[in-house]
């Protein structure tokens, strides 16, 4: 248990998990920003969410994952970027989990546009979760691979 | 220093204490990525010309209604003016959907061009698509925008009479409308 631990929380590790989690919302953020009416509609199809509300996520969320893929990859207050990002994938593993559950057959809206995102369903759940898990690897464990005014500062 | 001072600077450098500043600064420090991001798109999207307005123009009923009206320049139909063109064979229908759901079922007749895939598919479909005197795009349904990415890059192309069949596959299906399977039209 105590060689898991120290593999989990391993600077290595933990740079991988920073690289790996800010470089794939990075990816996936900036189409998106790119195409807010798309996302939007994509957004109402989890049907969760007031129509009024709808274009708001649109227009704010694709922004909220790419600054905060930024902020993990450079380094900036990643813990707090970590959180944000867990948070995020919270709430899309809960969404998908409501909309899955009702049997709603909808894009997933994750990887987009053209990028194979396709239709809603378990597997997708499972790879948000294991980037949960990277995720809190970074927040409960911050590399150490960090500039090292940064990381004083974390 | 006065005895109180001096409690109070030890308990400022106990380890509980920092623990909790620390925890304080993360969550803080979310929040303002938050806040900071959130007010960048807002910024952002009122000076893009991809914007959308902050409250959607529905088409008037509540939560049915699609979250946005078409691209300009795109048209699209519902539900009885796909049938008509399916009876009539006035149209040819797309389906914009991955491969497999195709092959599952779909619109007899319809021919798969997947907007994931939308170059590897289109030259082998170039033929049927030039011929057609209207193009009607399908995806799962009202919300899906599968369709509409087909269909830009369609008129990107050059094509004009082409519609978004906004019900989509699944207003179909709802319908009892014919369905076809296999990988062919």
């Amino acid at each position: 248990m105590k060689r898991l631990a120290s593999i989990v929380s391993h600077p290595v590790v933990g740079t991988v998990c920073r690289l790996l989690v800010g470089g794939i919302f990075i990816y996936t953020g900036y189409p998106k920003l790119l195409r807010p009416d798309d996302f939007a509609r994509l957004v109402h199809g989890y049907r969760i969410l007031h129509v009024d509300m709808v274009n708001l996520v649109g227009i704010t969320m694709p922004w909220m994952e790419l600054v905060a893929g930024v902020f993990l990859v450079i380094g900036i207050i990643p813990r707090s970027s970590a959180l944000v990002i867990a948070g995020m994938l919270a709430v899309f593993i809960g969404a998908g989990f409501l909309a899955l559950m009702r049997g709603l057959e909808i894009e997933c809206g994750c990887f987009f546009p053209f990028m194979g995102g396709h239709e809603l369903g378990w597997d997708l759940l499972v790879r948000d979760a294991v980037m949960l898990l990277l995720a809190l690897q970074v927040l409960v464990w911050p590399s150490s691979f960090l500039p090292r005014r940064r990381r004083a500062a974390m | 220093m006065p005895r109180l001072l001096q409690r109070a600077a030890r308990r400022r450098q106990s380890p509980r204490s920092a623990g909790q500043s620390h925890l304080t600064g993360v969550l803080v420090g979310a929040l303002a990525l938050l806040a900071g991001s959130a007010a960048l798109g807002l910024v952002a999207n009122h000076f893009s010309p991809r914007g959308i307005p902050l409250l959607p123009a529905t088409t008037g009923d509540g939560e049915e209604a699609p979250a946005l009206a078409l691209p300009a320049g795109l048209s699209g139909i519902g539900l009885e003016e796909a049938k008509q063109a399916f009876d009539d064979q006035s149209a040819l229908f797309l389906d914009a959907r991955a491969p497999e759901e195709y092959e599952e079922a779909h619109l007899p007749g319809a021919l798969n061009l997947p907007a994931y895939e939308f170059d590897d598919y289109f030259f082998d479909l170039m033929d049927p698509i030039e011929e057609a005197s209207r193009i009607v795009v399908y995806c799962h349904g009202g919300e899906c925008s599968d369709s509409i990415a087909v269909a830009e890059r369609l008129v990107e192309f050059g094509f004009s009479e082409v519609y978004v069949f906004e019900g989509g596959w699944r207003s179909w299906l709802e319908s009892e409308g014919a369905t076809a399977e296999g990988t062919g039209p």
